[in-house]
């Protein structure tokens, strides 16, 4: 017996409205139902951080994340992050010049984590960087300008 | 994953009460709830979101300990300055579990029944023999790929390592955990498998963590947690060791000290007879390895994990040397 | 021909070929926007999930399927039962048996974790959970698990791969020094961020495959083969791929799967493999094993390389992961032989990673070559140089270009190789053992056919058109950027298409060979556009430049004008609306002239037109030196890299910034092979059982250091148009020894078996 629920979820600022199985996690709920389509699926098991979008302004995975868990939450996504204008948000436009991503799969999921990484005071140094960054895999392998860009953002934030 | 029905909890008693019902499981930062639900190893019927609860989330510091509620994340306590003033062993285990994301997701109730990594364990499809998730149907782990069991507390029944870094650390301090209605050590609360690893903590149907307590102490203060491992980081332990010591006035006999290991038993291992070894005794490097090499007392390798009872001694050794201000 | 949306361009800030403009597609893949296979919302899709065997070896006896056909929202179940019809397609080389059954799900089973099953419904989370309701009765075979199970066997000798010349065991027995080691890697994994799979559509007989794919036109073969339909019928779409690392050069049987389920349901299907379905679905870097004997004078010269490799193979096709690759062509050598076996086991057939044969065959010669030197007495690096290979030994053939020599001085210099101590465990920060190490790498040119369309809009834009793959190399990137140098005109005003089966054909994105053959075709036909244009501007009457007497045009700030400043200068779209035109449209490819129509389908949807880097005069290759430093904590065991310093000599780089991604993304994998990659197998149902991204390890950007890498390489036009080599399959090669030679200076303990982990160090 399959059930729906019906959920509200606040992301990027929107309301969404959505019927899902309780058990359609937040990663399969924006890429399936809700067409947001910029938060990756990796690996589905907390292992990757393809998947990292934000949860009240602090980091997950929405691969372990419910959906019904985050109703009443703000959610942002990669597609949140950048000014209305288009104007790309510091981390994305320092991705871009340090080329910090080759095949772009796991980027939104760097860019949200870097955001995070920046905000929570885990970018002071390039070591630190580097571990408060190790929650996301590269398999491109763009982990020196990845802590490039992450310093150059933290250092203009 | 099973399809499963789901209830927000609104109060602790609401929560502890659904929980009661067979095939219900309380779901917290949902790390390894949903992963092994998503592997097929955890089959919930319904289940029960506390993560809205309010009240359960604190942390709390005095002369006497620390109070730490459940739902408590991971990042934010082991980011909390008390802690690691008091507790620094409890703060870099937590530093160094997982990742940032899942430290931000993770609770310290669910972090203490984290389960264990083991591969068979994993895939219920292709290794139907389990004993802990199919009592009396077997170890597949016994004679297949154990270069992550466990050599310390094991059983013929099962070898699956304990993979987590926080409850470790709380051992080493005789942490206690609440559930409500009572408490039980975290020593105690973690059981070795023996016949029965289907049981793998003392918390019964119905209860729920509410609160970790950690008492303070001269060791705690003076404390490191060291994990080594193949990766850099995001990896489990292949071996670990929580530290703890207090010297006495001359600064070089050793008062208390408190060694647990992780990454190489089924449960958090205290290794008391390493403890009592160094108690009295001044610390020096060759004390410290002589001691080191007793807790390896009774460690079983079944092959590949044979490294292990090499390599955590040497870790335990680093650790206390490290805590005796020796290296 | 379909034309697709235009995309946004990052800033143009070095827009011609060799400058460092930034990734052409930048800001599509930072804002979330890149769309890869799985993000294109359908009306009424389903969703697709596969069931795996569970034993190594045996046959399908039956399959009960009747509690899943009953779970909430199944639409089908699709079993060995089912005859889909299907034909077998052609393989890499074009050939293809006469009507021959396709089952891809098939009865035998030949390996643990083949798909027997699939189950289709209204939503993932429906087919997930059904798919673990269907029963599989086997009748179970004997199995090997690994070419270490002792029932394996030798295998079977390449014949095609066995190579020699002078005499290796006479001079390897004559030889005063001599030493001898068997060097193996495990299997490993390609791990691409984006997990295979697909989203699939049918209208009528019309396919539309929204799959990741290394090479859009040869996929686009195996589904028109398969299903019997004409090849104009299908259209395969990959404008982004989330990595491949040769995993997605081919269409694989869950694309068979989807695709024969959505025709019978008439509903678009999408089939997405589990993460651990990705270990076991597609063959990773095969298992190898090698013993190599060299012999040497007493000073360091080599006589002999006596070289017996192995690697495993499926029970069902020969993939031989060639051991024997770079052996011979690293070094001077006048007695030479090599042989390599392949040894069948119930394994998935293996498949290309990342510099196949050409990374464990160096692992082998160059960790060689350092017990060589340390037998010696000798600098490894002095040894690299007093046996360097004035030409190519085997095929006896001159380099094209070769800048071995200045890669191992100038990589020496830059990493302070002089300061180096020669015994090992010499070099220690407290309880760290520090070490250095050496090693060599090296990949073959290949070429391969290309056609590219170029249309210049009145808007004065210039589209760039082809079925090529950008899947991170950067593709669309030195597209615009050739296609910018051409016309005289910022990057930011060409518009690239790439990634379709219906648009121009195209090397495959792999073997390194896609950049420079793509960039022949893209140059060829914008200069014939370009030609074009000059020749309307200054012939037709209603051209401003008619009257300039000149005789051709310049391209140049984004104006044509005659040269010294013979009359009026005008922009591309000002020329156009001059002459009147909406558009000028060439397509160009670098087949010969008067290929037929079947040659040019050949040419883009099989390898019979590649051609590999002796067929001509030279023998042409990149190169590579690598340098690490690694520091071992004496205790515990564990490798952490503290420095690497590489050196590339890859001819000319069509834009650094992205070459240099990708040589550190080469030797990023290098790193994890060396210290972390290793598929664990359970010998006793061959089941990989570390098949996820947390017990299968790959690097974090925590075991990365800065990685400093240079360029040495010159323009080499024999091996491309544009005068540049291969770039991604070498930056992996060689890293390995280098980080096990730095180990062995570390520790004194010489690891031969990859990865190097802890265990092996306590």
């Amino acid at each position: 017996m399959t059930r729906t629920i019906h959920l509200s979820l606040d992301i990027n600022g929107r309301r969404h409205e959505l019927d899902v199985e309780p058990r359609v996690t937040l990663l399969d709920a924006l890429r399936e139902h809700l067409a947001l389509t910029g938060t990756k699926k990796g690996c589905d098991q907390g292992q990757c951080g393809a998947c990292t979008c934000h949860v009240d302004g602090s980091r997950v995975l929405s691969c372990l994340t419910l959906a019904a868990q985050v109703e009443g939450r703000q959610i942002t996504t990669i597609e949140g992050i950048a000014a209305e204008n288009g104007e790309l948000h510091p981390v994305q436009a320092a991705f871009v010049e340090h080329d910090a991503f080759q095949c772009g799969y796991c980027t939104p999921g760097q860019i949200m984590s870097a955001v995070a990484c920046i905000r929570e005071g885990h970018a002071g140094s390039d070591d630190e960087i580097r571990e408060y960054m190790s929650g996301n895999l590269c398999r491109c392998g763009a982990y020196n300008s990845i802590v490039a860009a992450v310093r150059e953002a933290a250092e203009m934030a | 994953m099973r399809d499963f029905s789901y209830l927000r909890a609104s109060s602790a008693g609401e929560a502890r009460q659904a929980a009661l019902q067979a095939g219900s499981t309380l779901l917290a930062g949902g790390t390894t709830l949903l992963d092994l639900a998503k592997c097929g190893v955890m089959e919930p019927e319904t289940v029960i979101d506390i993560t809205h609860l309010s009240g359960l989330g604190g942390i709390t510091l005095d002369a006497g300990g620390a109070t730490i509620g459940a739902l408590a994340k991971m990042g934010a306590v082991a980011d909390h300055a008390g802690i690691r003033a008091a507790f620094p062993a409890v703060s870099e285990s937590l530093s160094l579990a997982a990742s940032a994301q899942l430290r931000n997701m993770a609770t310290i109730g669910g972090n203490l029944l984290q389960r264990t990594r083991c591969s068979y364990f994993r895939e219920p499809d292709v290794f139907p023999a389990c004993h802990k998730r199919n009592p009396g149907s077997g170890c597949s782990a016994l004679g297949g790929v154990t270069r992550n069991h466990a050599v310390l507390g094991t059983s013929d029944a099962c070898i699956a390592t304990y993979p987590g870094d926080l409850a470790v650390a709380l051992a080493a301090f005789d942490a206690v955990v609440d559930l409500g209605g009572r408490t039980v050590s975290v020593d105690d609360f973690f059981l070795t498998p023996g016949n029965t690893p289907e049981r793998e903590t003392a918390l019964q149907r119905g209860e729920m963590i509410t609160a970790i307590t950690i008492p303070a102490s001269a060791a705690a203060k003076n404390s490191t947690y060291l994990k080594v491992r193949d990766r850099q980081s995001y990896e489990f332990a292949a071996a670990s060791a929580a530290v703890g010591l207090e010297f006495e006035a001359d600064g070089k006999t050793v008062r208390d000290i408190r060694v647990v290991l992780g990454g190489v038993a089924t449960k958090p291992w205290r290794a008391r007879n390493v403890e009592q070894a160094l108690v009295g005794k001044v610390l020096s490097a060759e004390t410290v390895e002589a001691a080191s090499r007793l807790a390896m007392e009774g460690a079983v390798s079944h092959g590949a994990n044979h490294y292990k009872i090499e390599l955590a001694p040497r870790v335990v050794a680093r650790a206390i040397l490290k805590v005796g201000g020796l290296v | 021909m379909t034309i697709m949306e235009p995309r946004k361009h990052g800033d143009a800030s070095d827009g011609t070929v060799g400058g460092r403009q930034t990734r052409f597609e930048g800001n599509l893949k930072v804002t979330g926007g890149a769309t890869y296979a799985l993000e294109y919302p359908l009306e009424d899709l389903a969703y697709a999930i596969l069931v795996q065997s569970t034993i190594p070896a045996g046959r399908v006896i039956s399959v009960d399927a009747e509690k899943a056909l009953a779970a909430p929202g199944v639409l089908m179940v699709l079993t060995p039962d089912d005859d889909m019809g299907l034909l077998v397609a052609s393989d890499w080389g074009g050939n293809r048996p006469d009507n021959q059954p396709y089952y891809p799900l098939p009865r035998q089973v030949q390996y643990n974790g083949q798909s027997i099953a699939a189950v289709v419904a209204e939503s993932r989370e429906q087919a997930v959970e059904a798919a673990r309701l269907i029963c599989i009765t086997y009748e179970k075979a004997p199995h090997v698990a690994s070419f270490n199970d002792t029932a394996a066997g030798e295998g079977k000798v390449m014949d095609n791969l066995t190579a020699g010349w002078g005499d290796a065991e006479a001079a390897l027995a004559a030889a005063p020094v001599q030493i001898e080691g068997e060097y193996s890697t495990p299997r490993e994994y390609h791990v691409a961020m984006e997990p295979h799979g697909l989203t699939v559509k049918w209208d009528g007989d019309q396919i539309t495959v929204w799959e990741p794919s290394q090479w859009s036109h040869g996929m686009a073969r195996s589904y028109s083969e398969w299903f019997g339909i004409p090849y104009e019928n299908v259209r395969l779409i990959s404008p982004f791929i989330g990595g491949g690392f040769g995993s997605k050069g081919a269409a694989l049987a869950h694309g068979a799967v989807a695709a024969f389920a959505s025709r019978k349901l008439g509903r678009p299907v999408k089939l997405a493999l589990t993460r651990p379905q990705n270990f076991t679905n597609y063959g990773g870097r095969a298992a190898t094993r090698q013993r190599i004997k060299i012999g040497a004078t007493e000073d360091g010269i080599l006589q002999a390389i006596v070289h017996r490799g192995a690697s495993e193979t499926s029970t069902y096709a020969d993939w031989p992961e060639q051991t024997g690759a770079a052996t011979p062509i690293l070094y001077r050598i006048e007695n030479f032989s090599s042989q390599h076996r392949v040894v069948p086991v119930n394994a998935v057939t293996p498949g290309a990673l990342r510099g196949p044969g050409k990374n464990p065959s160096a692992f082998g010669i160059e960790s060689a070559m350092e017990e060589l030197a340390y037998k010696l007495g000798m600098d490894p690096l002095e040894l690299r140089l007093k046996n360097y290979a004035d030409h190519d030994y085997q095929s006896g053939k001159p380099w094209s270009t070769r800048r071995l020599r200045e890669a191992l001085t100038e990589g020496a210099e830059a990493f302070g190789w002089s300061r180096r101590s020669h015994e090992p465990r010499s070099m220690r920060d407290g309880k760290t053992l520090i070490g250095w190490g050496i090693g060599c790498g090296t990949f073959p040119v290949l070429q391969a056919p290309s056609e590219a369309m170029i249309r210049i809009l009145r808007n004065g834009r210039v589209e760039v058109v082809s079925g090529a793959i950008d899947m991170g190399q950067g593709t669309y990137t030195i597209l615009a950027q050739t296609v910018a140098e051409v016309f005289g005109i910022p990057a930011d005003q060409v518009e690239v298409h790439l990634g379709d089966s219906r648009l121009p054909g195209s090397a495959i994105a792999g073997g390194s060979m896609l950049a420079g053959s793509i960039l022949g075709a893209v140059h060829k036909a914008a200069t014939a556009a370009r030609d074009e244009l000059i020749g309307l501007a200054l012939n037709d009457e209603k051209s401003p430049l008619r009257d300039t007497g000149a005789n051709t045009l310049t391209f140049s700030g984004g104006r044509v004008a005659a040269p010294r400043d013979q009359g009026p200068s005008l922009t591309l779209s000002e020329l156009m609306a001059a002459l009147g035109r909406d558009e000028i449209e060439i397509l160009r490819n670098t087949l010969p002239e008067g290929a037929t129509a079947q040659e040019q389908h050949q040419a883009w949807t099989s390898m019979v037109k590649v051609q590999g880097p002796t067929m001509g005069e030279y023998s042409m290759h990149s190169w590579c030196a690598h340098f690490a430093e690694v520091r071992v904590d004496e205790d515990f065991g564990t490798v952490r890299v503290s420095r690497i310093v590489s050196a590339f000599d890859c001819g000319r780089l069509y834009n650094p910034r992205l070459v240099e991604s990708q040589w550190r993304g080469g030797i990023i994998m290098g790193i994890g092979q060396a210290l972390l990659e290793e598929g664990l197998v359970d010998q006793r149902n061959g089941r990989t059982v570390n098949s996820n991204m947390g017990d299968y390890l790959v690097p974090t950007n925590a075991d990365v250091p800065h990685i400093e890498v240079i360029s040495v390489g010159i323009p080499d036009y024999g091996a491309s148009a544009l005068g540049g080599k291969g770039v991604g399959e070498v930056g992996i090669v060689g890293v390995a020894p280098a980080i096990a030679n730095a180990v062995f200076h570390a520790t004194g303990k010489r690891v031969r078996d990859l990865p190097i982990t802890l265990e092996k160090l306590i």
